[in-house]
């Protein structure tokens, strides 16, 4: 008992001197990046504090995911609705993917809701959720050059937005003719020009930023999926999905500078990035002038690899197998490690049910390391991660020991909205043994069933149609045996329409199982079906539409629909909790 | 297809209820099917074939999954400081290691061409890393201003999962659509459809021409000039046999003879029934308001225009 005690006192002590040293050494700390980090993979090193963070778009599972590096630990989830797909932090853009974070806000786009969500990253909570007009299907976000504005791509309308973050207030433009899908972008560095590609048109999109207006396509490979400007603002990096090839764009000249043959299904790019002095950037510290990189490092879905690209030379240099299908890509923001974010862990990991989780596996960069180009750690990821962006941990504060008592954390004089949206609600779900039932709508006691088989790539029937205030009871059936073309055994299809409709469905069937939803259809419109699992190379073409006709007006499409209404989102959050952008002509 | 008609069934895409067509048609070999009017078995495979094919593909994926064939799926050959499991080239599949061929039927039930023939030497072919395939490069098109070398890749990347790798109407999936998907090659049928027709389905669906509403409209997915080259690919592999070697392999000679006065890409614009279907289809598709109006010309992804096509892919007897 003495003997107890004792050591109560002990570590009482220690835990007060820990917190006394955590204090005294506030302000120097920003400048410390903890000397403990051991990339060898050795089974030990098990750091309890990372010096940066990865902040992904978890996807259909509605979260953000805050993962340590490069420790691999997964710290929290953040609610913040449907299934989401670009994070970007405040600040600016300047530098490689990850920004110049200030280190005050993260902003989210949810395809499944068409909103943007804003993550206060000091109180780690959702602020605010911006809900996008209708009719659009936000794929990506980018900020602008002055980070007051965030553009987005409307995959589903052939549209692009822009929004301006503290009002909201969003322009909507249109990218004809259809069929159109624009969906990556990223701003020239410069603040001039805003590029996206689009799958369709097989072009990127070039846009000026201000005044906000369409100014020429550039042709590139076939259905072309990342689009990314380098930290020198001088060449825009298009991964060409379905040629194989990266489509090197020359920004002053507005014109195609090289076509690299990289690898098969090439998605997404991200570059290291070094300060003016050539060492490692740290936004806060450093100046984001002078930025230069060295390496572009490309995702290839098809080849289960990364290919690691010499930006001088434009030419492939390495290439480094990952494990497996990899969509997105991240780098650490010390440019040590490339984190390939897997969209298919064939065969590896402990089952939890009938969906798999994808993973992300984190390569070691450094090309001086015994262990380069080897995975240093892979983990098994809930939802289905689409983006994932690096800040270091320097720039989070630690609020709990006191420090916000001093203030600063929150503002006075006001409440800070902490919002956790519902991820499913307003519908009814089950599973069932695979259907035979034939595709199509029929009506049953009442109930309008619809009865869709999804298979690589696609739905049938491929548009369904519906009166306004039909109950209906959606079955989708995967009767994919392996994912086309890629041949993986383990491939779940999804089934999300967009919009007001994206809590009540957002259904994973695996195979050999029908998953079954049912909701009233109250709101009319034209709504794009999406698949939000990333079963394979055509994943993204995976589309069907759902119309809701109101029986008083014309057939629903993109022009007519109850489209005031879907924007208020019912079920997503509580009322007032929705800031609703305002549809504005120019900005 | 007369004007009259394909109104009607275009419309028809547009009501609620979903038309099965022939809603008791699970026997494949009814006369349900129609080309120029004229009633005829359909062109498709036995359940038994599309069966196998299905297990075969089946096997192929849990092989992968299982580390077998070549394959690193799994974690039996997963090092993750190693990288060992990973394909190389000394571990790329080779003839005989594709589970999908077995013993096949009707249909052709193989995915890899080393199951087919031996792969082409060096410059013989192009290499298709996307779908991992060799497979031939025409010189010459039965329909002018549509390359079907383009046409090929869109089908490879669409179409395969209904219609199979070497249009045997013997995809993965095929056994799970009632009626089942066409056997694309059979000439005694599809030499009897007009550009129209083929043209139609495509964009619009089956619907659009009174058939299988299991055959998705693609209007969304592919510009116009996709769809002739689709077409183009369909016409130049009409009643194509099994390769005996490699020759026959890359030099596929089709059964296809242009129909007198059929709509082609370079007369289309001045086709009048053609240009009516589009804009009953594109009415019904989806992805369109009133601003967004579809199927014209957006260069890139080394698409090209009718005419350009027209000049480098040279018109075939």
């Amino acid at each position: 008992m003495r003997c107890n005690h004792k050591f109560l006192i002990v570590k009482l002590f220690s835990a007060v001197c820990l917190a006394l040293g955590g204090l005294s050494s506030v302000a120097s700390a920003a400048e410390q990046v903890p000397p403990w980090q051991n990339a060898e993979h050795d089974n030990k090193d098990t750091p309890l504090h990372d010096p940066m963070l990865l902040y992904n778009a978890g996807g259909l599972d509605g979260k953000v995911a805050v993962i340590g590096l490069p420790s691999m630990k997964t710290y929290r989830h953040i609610d913040v609705g449907v299934d989401l797909h670009e994070v970007v932090y405040g600040g600016s853009p300047a530098g490689n993917k990850n920004g110049t974070p200030d280190g005050k806000y993260l902003y989210v786009n949810d395809k499944g809701a068409n909103t943007i969500g804003e993550i206060n990253l000091q109180t780690g909570m959702l602020e605010r959720l911006i809900a996008l007009p209708f009719p659009f299907g936000v794929h990506h976000i980018a900020l602008s050059a002055d980070g007051k504005y965030l553009f987005g791509t409307g995959e589903y309308t052939g549209k692009m937005s822009k929004t301006e973050i503290a009002t909201g207030k969003t322009q909507v433009i249109d990218w004809g003719p259809a069929p159109s899908a624009p969906d990556y972008l990223d701003v020239g560095k410069k603040g001039k020009y805003v590029f996206a590609g689009n799958y369709y048109h097989s072009t990127v999109g070039v846009f000026s930023a201000n005044p906000f207006k369409f100014i020429k396509e550039i042709p590139v490979g076939k259905n072309p999926h990342g689009v990314d400007v380098i930290p020198e603002g001088t060449l825009a990096i298009v991964s060409d999905k379905l040629s194989a090839t990266m489509t090197v764009i020359d920004i002053d000249k507005l014109a195609v500078k090289k076509v690299i043959p990289t690898c098969a299904g090439p998605l997404h790019s991200v570059m290291d990035v070094y300060d003016a002095d050539g060492g490692t950037y740290e936004p806060g510290k450093d100046s984001p002038e002078g930025l230069t990189s060295k390496y572009a490092y490309e995702s290839c879905f098809v080849a289960d690899a990364n290919v690691k690209i010499d930006l001088k030379k434009l030419e492939v240099v390495d290439e480094i197998p990952t494990h497996y299908r990899t969509g997105h890509i991240a780098i650490s923001a010390d440019n040590k490690y490339v984190i390939a974010l897997n969209k298919f862990s064939t065969g590896l990991f402990s089952p939890t049910g009938v969906v798999y989780p994808v993973n992300f596996e984190m390569w070691d960069a450094r090309e001086d390391s015994p262990t380069y180009g080897k995975t240093l750690k892979i983990i098994p990821v809930d939802g289905e991660p689409h983006n994932a962006k690096t800040i270091y941990a320097y720039q989070i504060k630690d609020w709990t020991m006191g420090q916000a008592e001093k203030g600063g954390l929150l503002k006075a004089g006001m409440m800070t909205p902490v919002i956790h949206p519902h991820h499913m609600a307003k519908s009814k779900r089950f599973f069932m043994p695979k259907s035979n039932e034939r595709p199509g709508v029929r009506m049953v006691n009442g109930v309008k069933e619809i009865h869709v088989k999804a298979f690589s790539y696609g739905y049938i029937p491929r548009q369904i149609r519906v009166n306004k205030g039909d109950k209906v009871r959606i079955f989708v059936t995967n009767i994919d045996k392996a994912a086309g073309i890629t041949k993986n055994p383990d491939v779940t299809m999804g089934f999300t329409i967009y919009g007001p409709y994206g809590l009540r469905t957002n259904l994973s069937a695996p195979r050999g199982v029908t998953a079954v939803t049912e909701f009233v259809a109250d709101i009319a419109g034209e709504y794009a079906i999406f698949c939000q699992h990333f079963c394979g190379p055509l994943h993204l073409e995976m589309r069907g539409s759902f119309f809701v006709d109101d029986p008083t007006k014309e057939a629903s499409n993109l022009d007519i629909g109850d489209y005031g209404k879907a924007q208020t989102l019912p079920g997503l959050v509580e009322e007032g909790q929705l800031t609703i952008a305002e549809r504005v002509k120019s900005l | 297809m007369k004007k009259q008609n394909l109104k009607i069934c275009v419309i028809a895409m547009a009501s609620l209820v979903a038309v099965w067509a022939g809603s008791s048609a699970s026997a494949a070999g009814k006369k349900r099917c129609t080309a120029q009017g004229v009633k005829v078995e359909c062109p498709t495979q036995s359940d038994a074939v599309l069966e196998r094919a299905r297990e075969s593909y089946g096997k192929e994926a849990m092989d992968m999954a299982h580390g077998k064939a070549g394959s690193t799926y799994g974690i039996a050959p997963f090092d993750y400081l190693t990288g060992v499991g990973k394909r190389t080239d000394k571990t790329t599949l080779t003839e005989g290691e594709s589970g999908y061929g077995g013993s096949a039927g009707g249909g052709t039930g193989k995915t890899e061409l080393w199951d087919r023939v031996k792969a082409p030497a060096k410059g013989e072919a192009i290499y298709d890393q996307w779908t991992n395939n060799w497979s031939p490069t025409f010189k010459e098109t039965l329909v002018p201003g549509a390359d079907p070398n383009q046409g090929k890749q869109w089908y490879y990347f669409y179409c395969i999962a209904c219609h199979g790798w070497m249009l045997q109407g013997d995809g993965p999936v095929a056994i799970d659509l009632d009626p089942r998907p066409r056997t694309l090659v059979a000439g005694r049928y599809m030499n009897k459809k007009t550009n129209l027709e083929l043209f139609t389905v495509i964009k619009g669906g089956g619907e659009a021409v009174s058939l299988s509403s299991s055959m998705p409209s693609w209007g969304n997915y592919l510009q116009d000039q996709d769809i002739w080259n689709v077409v183009a690919w369909i016409r130049a592999m009409q009643d194509v046999k099994s390769p005996r070697d490699l020759d026959e392999y890359l030099n596929p000679k089709s059964t296809f003879k242009p129909i007198a006065g059929d709509v082609n890409p370079l007369n289309a614009a001045d086709n009048e029934d053609f240009m009516e279907a589009q804009e009953l289809i594109e009415a019904e598709i989806a992805g369109r308001g009133e601003e967004m109006q579809g199927g014209k010309y957006v260069e890139g992804g080394l698409r090209e225009r009718p005419q350009d096509v027209a000049k480098e892919v040279k018109l075939g007897n």
